[in-house]
């Protein structure tokens, strides 16, 4: 049974050198919960990828919940270089950001003026030296630009986020067949408690998030939390996201069960 | 002798052959023309064409007189703003001769040609091929060479055509020319016309005190000017600048991929100097000098200082197609501005570990605002305002802040995306009217209220503005909502209550 497991390890390892051409690990950003990086390969977000962030409902339209997560999960990358967030719609708050966390003073804002520009100039920024972390705000990715986008990471081990964003009232583009994306989560906000000696009032930015897709994961969905929002102390914490319940994947879970079992 | 002379060149091209039908040929009598514009109501001659001034006409002769005296006249309605193109694209054209050219409305223009006439073989030289391309252009003009552009612009407009006046030898040449030719206000114009002064040279012989009283300081600065005796400044086209590098070639070119080569090429020239002095430009601009005249150019900027040849060449590299080289350009010019001094750099040791701005981010930033223009690639800074729209400016993204200012305050909760323009609430449910609504629609949704945080009342900067102008309208009390999904909302509702006048409420922005 050890010995199994141990070749286990060995091909996957083997295979992992394969995927990654050679080139050396750019390394994990823990969410420093084990319930959630268990379910991550090496245990946290993949470096040097490209992830995806889609929203529900409105907020695929808004994209406010999708960046907030955004930046709370690269609020410790982006304290480490610079940011560059690209724009299709003008909107983006840098005071929001800096409340969650995230240095404002790392942030350059791009203005795209269309989806190919957008791609662009993320491909651009993803293989700069000095820059830590890349949002996109686009419509769709291709398999094509996808790919670009892979190779653009990889040159430097930055990470990129793309927060999917369809234009107000649009029907949005349909989603691609294939993606290379890392990983694809959903976002939604939740329902905020306030801490039980202030019943007033809202509490901290809740998340409704599920990893949909995981290369070399597993899928899963919980509620997040942003401990430190709204605090001067947000812009120090190692691990801006608290697991404060594991929904499950009722749909999906059973299903990777049977799949270990077989 | 002075140190070093000023040499002026302006020439005189008369506003009508700007847009002056061409003649047909010379031997063809043509007939008179004129330029008319309106003056206070009344239409009135602009210019006339030599013809026409044979014939007795005059500018700023009433058009009926004209038409009265010369009945064959022909006119057409004078294009002043065309007419400040013309010499606008002339001025640029001729920064191919030298780099500072100073436009001298309406119709003329000033060239330092200091340092530079030796290209041309001396001034002589560099006269005939400035006539005989201007005359290519189909330009009727006046040109001199003085040490003065006072003295040059005498010259030019009442001299003779082409002279060439030596060096500190100007006051000879003026001489005999009239006390117009000293660019004088119009009443010490007719002051000089009234004593019976004909000659500058009169003017010369008069001893300085009686003749500042008289006819006034202006007369004596600028008969000064022309002498030499105080300086001039002239407004030129752009500032001079001594970075500059120039690439002529034997045969035009017009291939893109040569227009490319010769980018480079003259980048390299300039940027070599650059390097020598231990210099680096923030801004680049290169011409390119068409045959038929006409020298489009580009610009790019850095967002430091650089003299990296293939950098400001990649820079220019996407623009390069919007250049039509027309018949073919037979030079091209680079110019560097804002040149400061920059150090040479050494590999650090931990080079890995913290890469420097100028190896990966300047030249990102500099390529995207090439391409996306500066005001879509910026640094939002924190401004000191309390009102949510003017709480953010938009820096570019390289440049230190101006000045420290307070961070933005990270305990009270902002939005994460602000509407540029706040969206209008329907269908607001509120207990009473100064509560938190408990039911909104927005975007043909309804919104049920869960928790609500708030107000927090802000009002207009009223101690920036007078105090007329401030009004209880501009109020916002800003709620914090949460509906039933748990969607975050930044609320206001605008104005004081008034009672009858619904609230009126808005979204101005969403939180996580």
């Amino acid at each position: 049974m050890s010995e199994s497991r141990g070749r286990l390890a060995a091909i996957r390892a083997k295979i992992a050198a394969l995927e990654a051409g050679g080139r050396p690990d750019a390394g994990v950003l823990p969410f420093g919960d084990e319930g959630l990086d268990g379910r991550l390969p090496g245990g946290g977000l993949a470096l040097g990828r490209w992830h995806e962030i889609v929203g529900v409902g409105l907020e695929a339209e808004t994209g406010a919940a999708p960046a907030a997560f955004a930046a709370l999960v690269a609020a410790p990358l982006a304290r480490r270089g610079e940011a560059v967030w690209v724009l299709r719609r003008d909107d983006l708050w840098a005071p929001g950001l800096a409340g969650l966390g995230f240095p404002p003073e790392r942030l350059i804002q791009v203005c795209a003026r269309d989806e190919a520009e957008a791609l662009a100039v993320m491909e651009d920024a993803l293989s700069t030296a000095g820059v830590a972390a890349v949002f996109g705000e686009v419509e769709a990715v291709d398999l094509t630009a996808g790919r670009r986008l892979q190779l653009a990471c990889e040159r430097r081990g930055t990470t990129g986020f793309v927060i999917k964003r369809r234009p107000f009232g649009g029907a949005g583009k349909a989603e691609a067949a294939g993606s290379v994306t890392a990983s694809r989560w959903r976002v939604k906000s939740a329902p905020s408690e306030p801490a039980a000696s202030d019943a007033f009032g809202l509490g901290a930015p809740r998340f409704e998030v599920a990893l949909e897709r995981c290369r070399g994961g597993r899928t899963g969905a919980w509620i997040l939390e942003a401990v430190a929002a709204y605090s001067w102390e947000a812009a120090d914490v190692a691990h801006p996201l608290r697991l404060v319940a594991d929904l499950g994947d009722r749909e999906l879970a059973p299903a990777s069960e049977r799949r270990r079992a077989a | 002798m002075s140190a070093k002379p000023t040499k002026g060149a302006p020439t005189k091209a008369g506003p009508q052959t700007a847009d002056a039908p061409q003649p047909d040929a010379p031997a063809t009598p043509r007939p008179p023309f004129a330029l008319i514009e309106t003056v206070k109501q009344a239409r009135r001659l602009a210019a006339v064409s030599h013809e026409a001034a044979a014939l007795g006409l005059y500018a700023g002769q009433k058009a009926t007189d004209a038409a009265a005296l010369v009945p064959e006249l022909q006119v057409v309605d004078a294009e002043p703003e065309a007419d400040a193109e013309a010499l606008k694209a002339l001025v640029d054209w001729c920064v191919r001769f030298s780099p500072a050219v100073a436009a001298d409305a309406p119709d003329g223009l000033f060239l330092d040609i200091s340092g530079v006439s030796h290209l041309w073989g001396g001034e002589a030289g560099m006269l005939a091929d400035f006539r005989a391309r201007l005359r290519d252009n189909g330009l009727a003009f006046r040109l001199a060479i003085a040490d003065t552009p006072g003295a040059a612009w005498a010259l030019a407009h009442y001299g003779q055509d082409g002279v060439i006046a030596p060096p500190n030898g100007q006051g000879e040449f003026l001489k005999p020319l009239p006390p117009q030719a000293l660019r004088l206000g119009a009443e010490a114009a007719a002051q000089i016309q009234r004593l019976g002064l004909r000659r500058v040279g009169q003017l010369m012989e008069i001893a300085r005190a009686p003749l500042g009283r008289r006819f006034g300081q202006a007369t004596l600065t600028r008969l000064d000017q022309a002498l030499g005796r105080s300086a001039e400044a002239l407004a030129f086209r752009r500032p001079a600048t001594p970075w500059t590098a120039r690439l002529a070639f034997f045969e035009p070119i017009s291939a893109p991929e040569d227009m490319e080569r010769v980018t480079q090429d003259v980048a390299a020239k300039l940027c070599a100097r650059l390097e020598r002095e231990g210099r680096g430009g923030r801004r680049f601009e290169i011409a390119f000098h068409r045959v038929d005249g006409r020298s489009p150019s580009l610009a790019i900027g850095l967002s430091l200082a650089g003299r990296d040849a293939r950098r400001i060449a990649r820079l220019f590299q996407p623009k390069l197609e919007t250049v039509d080289p027309g018949f073919g350009i037979e030079s091209v010019t680079i110019c560097a501005y804002a040149v400061e001094a920059v150090s040479g750099r050494q590999e650090r040791l931990d080079a890995g570990q913290d890469p420097a701005v100028e190896d990966g981010l300047a030249p990102l930033v500099d390529r995207l605002v090439n391409r996306l223009g500066p005001t879509r690639v910026f640094r939002a800074r924190p401004r000191e305002s309390h009102v949510p729209e003017l709480a953010v400016g938009r820096d570019l993204p390289l440049e230190k802040p101006a000045q420290e200012v307070q961070p933005w305050d990270r305990e009270t909760p902002r939005p994460v995306r602000l509407f540029r323009q706040p969206e209008p609430l329907e269908a607001v449910i509120a207990l009473t009217p100064d509560d938190p609504p408990n039911q909104f629609r927005w975007r043909g949704r309804v919104h049920r209220v869960r928790r609500a945080e708030g107000p927090e009342r802000i009002a207009q900067e009223w101690w920036k503005q007078d105090i007329a102008d401030v009004s209880v309208r501009h109020v916002r009390d800003y709620y914090r909502v949460e509906d039933a999904d748990g969607g975050r909302f930044w609320l206001f509702r605008s104005g004081l209550y008034q009672g009858g006048e619904p609230a009126k409420w808005w979204l101005h922005g969403l939180f996580p």
